[in-house]
């Protein structure tokens, strides 16, 4: 990963080097014809030096320029001309000058670019803590539950009913159902941040459509699911299961969250890309939420379960970042006749680099 | 008095071994324990069980090699157990042989029916030499001609192309099985067809669009994702 960049990088400088320099002899050469005097040599090599010594990486650019300035400005541009004339008054200083601006202004450059890059790593950190936290949260939750639950049912004297054992132990199902959820989500981002790369394979959308839906209809079996999808065969390249999973947590969020009992999915096309939505008969997305709803720290994660429920926080970044890893998009919208819709689009044939996610308000 | 069929549980987690063989002895079968493949190998060979459970994650072996063995000698059914995001040692099984395959977490009512399907599978042994297969099967409202190279639904003649035909008659042969992409590739387009999962879906997508009410609701064959397809049967 960091060989690759560091060869162009050089070549780069380099590239950068010789040309400033060379606009700065090329542009002494034109005014020796013209101007009086050659004061400006030594100002344009400042300027030479202090530019490349910005733009390059480390000092090394930059001193070079320096020595090969003091060269330009003692030995070509200055009256000797082509003689070196070390007894000139004017040579330690420029040297000396040239020298000083090209490690100042390397030292600041380097100094800024160190700054941006712990400044990034601290939010990296930061960002990493908070979902930790969340996730500790989230965990903690129906870990006591199950601790709760099962001990009552085993430290039982016999004043326990069948139906109240039962019910615990519904409880107790649910609630492991729901970590495994939550453990499955977690490795889906491994899964993306891991590798780097992702393992897709051209799929047929409806396919993976199809699965999700009769998934969740084995776990949520009083959701009414339709599933729709164009005539036309949509291969889509994908990582099936973590698309699968970008679906079902869709339509878990829709169900758990939204509080809906009925659930469309449809694909569509959409110019070089498949669009995949699942729209609900829920309550809806509380227009606060909407802008940070894909994200991992959004107040939403942060307060986390506060109606009661385990919230989707992490369920939803997960959701985009698969979709950003496969170069696609996701929004979300409430729709006019009640409930929520969540899209997200994959492209059809290549996998582009990079495309931003647009969530709608 | 029914005989009970005898099951090995290869599986080194204790608590996972004990669901599982109380689920399996409280519906009727006889289960046998191993936490180890060393100690599942002897199992084998002197128990002679009936149906072999293999989480593939041991901690002396690697559970692929169990199963290679067990294939050299025999046709035992095996259902393998893995983790969900594991695709590739689940496509590996079952190219190796394995009948079945079930992810981790699984509830008690699919591993049920996983084990009746793949025990019936070795008990109704199939006539041998690849799709061609005589008779009827019949699973709903499909039904394949295997004399006449026929698929009816609702009685209906639906007019497949002739590797279509192919596709469906190999999957209804192995119905209530996962057949893996590759394996129905080979089978269909020969050994030496590009390993190029395309064109399979693409067949597929279009066999669906002509069996199934809503080809993204199938009924009749389903998707596996990472692994292939199954044809429904009458369990599942």
């Amino acid at each position: 990963m960091c060989k690759p960049r560091q060869i162009p990088r050089a070549l780069r400088d380099a590239a950068l080097t010789a040309a400033v320099l060379a606009a700065a002899v090329g542009l002494c050469a034109l005014l020796a014809h013209f101007a009086e005097g050659d004061t400006y040599v030594g100002f344009l090599f400042v300027l030479a030096v202090a530019f490349i010594s910005r733009w390059t990486e480390g000092y090394l650019w930059g001193i070079f320029s320096s020595f090969f300035g003091v060269v330009c400005v003692n030995y070509v541009f200055t009256y000797p001309y082509w003689e070196f004339n070390f007894t000139m008054t004017g040579y330690p200083l420029t040297f000396v000058t040239l020298l000083a601006v090209a490690s100042m202004v390397s030292a600041m450059t380097t100094q800024i670019k160190r700054q941006e890059r712990e400044r990034l790593e601290t939010e990296r950190e930061a960002i990493r803590a908070d979902l930790l936290r969340a996730m500790s949260h989230d965990i903690r939750t129906p870990l006591t539950s199950i601790v709760g639950n099962t001990a009552a049912v085993l430290e039982d004297q016999g004043t326990l009913s069948a139906e109240q054992k039962r019910s615990l132990l519904e409880d107790v199902n649910e609630d492991a159902q729901w970590l495994i959820r939550m453990v499955e989500n977690i490795l889906s981002i491994t899964r993306v941040r891991g590798a780097g790369v992702l393992n897709t394979e051209a799929e047929v959308a409806e396919e993976v459509m199809g699965v999700a839906a009769r998934k969740f209809a084995k776990r949520f079996p009083e959701t009414r699911i339709s599933v729709e999808a164009p005539d036309e065969v949509l291969l889509v390249p994908m990582d099936a299961t973590l698309i699968e999973q970008v679906i079902l947590n869709l339509m878990e969020n829709a169900v758990i969250h939204g509080g809906a009992t009925e659930l469309a999915l449809r694909i569509v096309r959409d110019g070089d890309a498949a669009r995949f939505s699942v729209s609900d008969n829920g309550r809806g997305i509380p227009a606060e939420k909407l802008v940070t709803l894909f994200d991992a720290t959004s107040p939403a994660v942060q307060r986390g379960g506060c109606d009661g429920k385990k919230n989707m926080g992490i369920g939803l970044s997960v959701c985009r970042t698969v979709v950003k890893a496969h170069g696609g998009a996701m929004s979300a919208e409430n729709r006019a006749e009640g409930g929520a819709e969540l899209r997200f689009t994959l492209p059809l044939k290549q996998i582009k680099e990079e495309t931003g996610d647009e969530t709608q308000g | 008095m029914k005989l009970k069929d005898k099951v090995l549980i290869i599986e080194d987690e204790p608590s996972i071994r004990n669901f599982i063989s109380t689920v399996l002895t409280a519906n009727g079968y006889d289960t046998i324990l191993a936490a180890q493949g060393s100690e599942a190998l002897s199992m084998i060979s002197s128990h002679c069980p009936d149906l072999i459970i293999l989480d593939l994650g041991l901690p002396d072996m690697d559970g692929l090699d169990i199963l290679r063995d067990v294939r050299s000698w025999s046709n035992l059914p095996v259902i393998v157990v893995s983790a969900r995001t594991h695709e590739h040692d689940k496509v590996e099984a079952l190219d190796l042989g394995a009948d079945d395959y079930i992810e981790k977490p699984f509830g008690t009512s699919e591993l049920l029916a996983r084990i009746r399907t793949a025990i019936r599978h070795t008990r109704t042994p199939l006539a041998n030499g690849g799709i061609a297969q005589s008779g009827k099967f019949c699973v709903g409202a499909l039904t394949i001609d295997y004399d006449k190279h026929h698929v009816l639904m609702d009685g209906q003649d639906v007019h497949l192309t002739l590797n279509e035909f192919k596709i469906v008659a190999l999957l209804g042969k192995y119905a209530g099985k996962v057949l893996t992409y590759d394996y129905m590739i080979r089978e269909i387009w020969g050994p030496k067809a590009k390993a190029d999962n395309q064109i399979l879906r693409v067949n597929m997508a279009n066999i669906r669009r002509k069996l199934e009410a809503n080809p993204a609701e199938p009924e009749y064959i389903f998707t596996e994702i990472g692994v292939g397809y199954r044809m429904r049967d009458e369990d599942t």
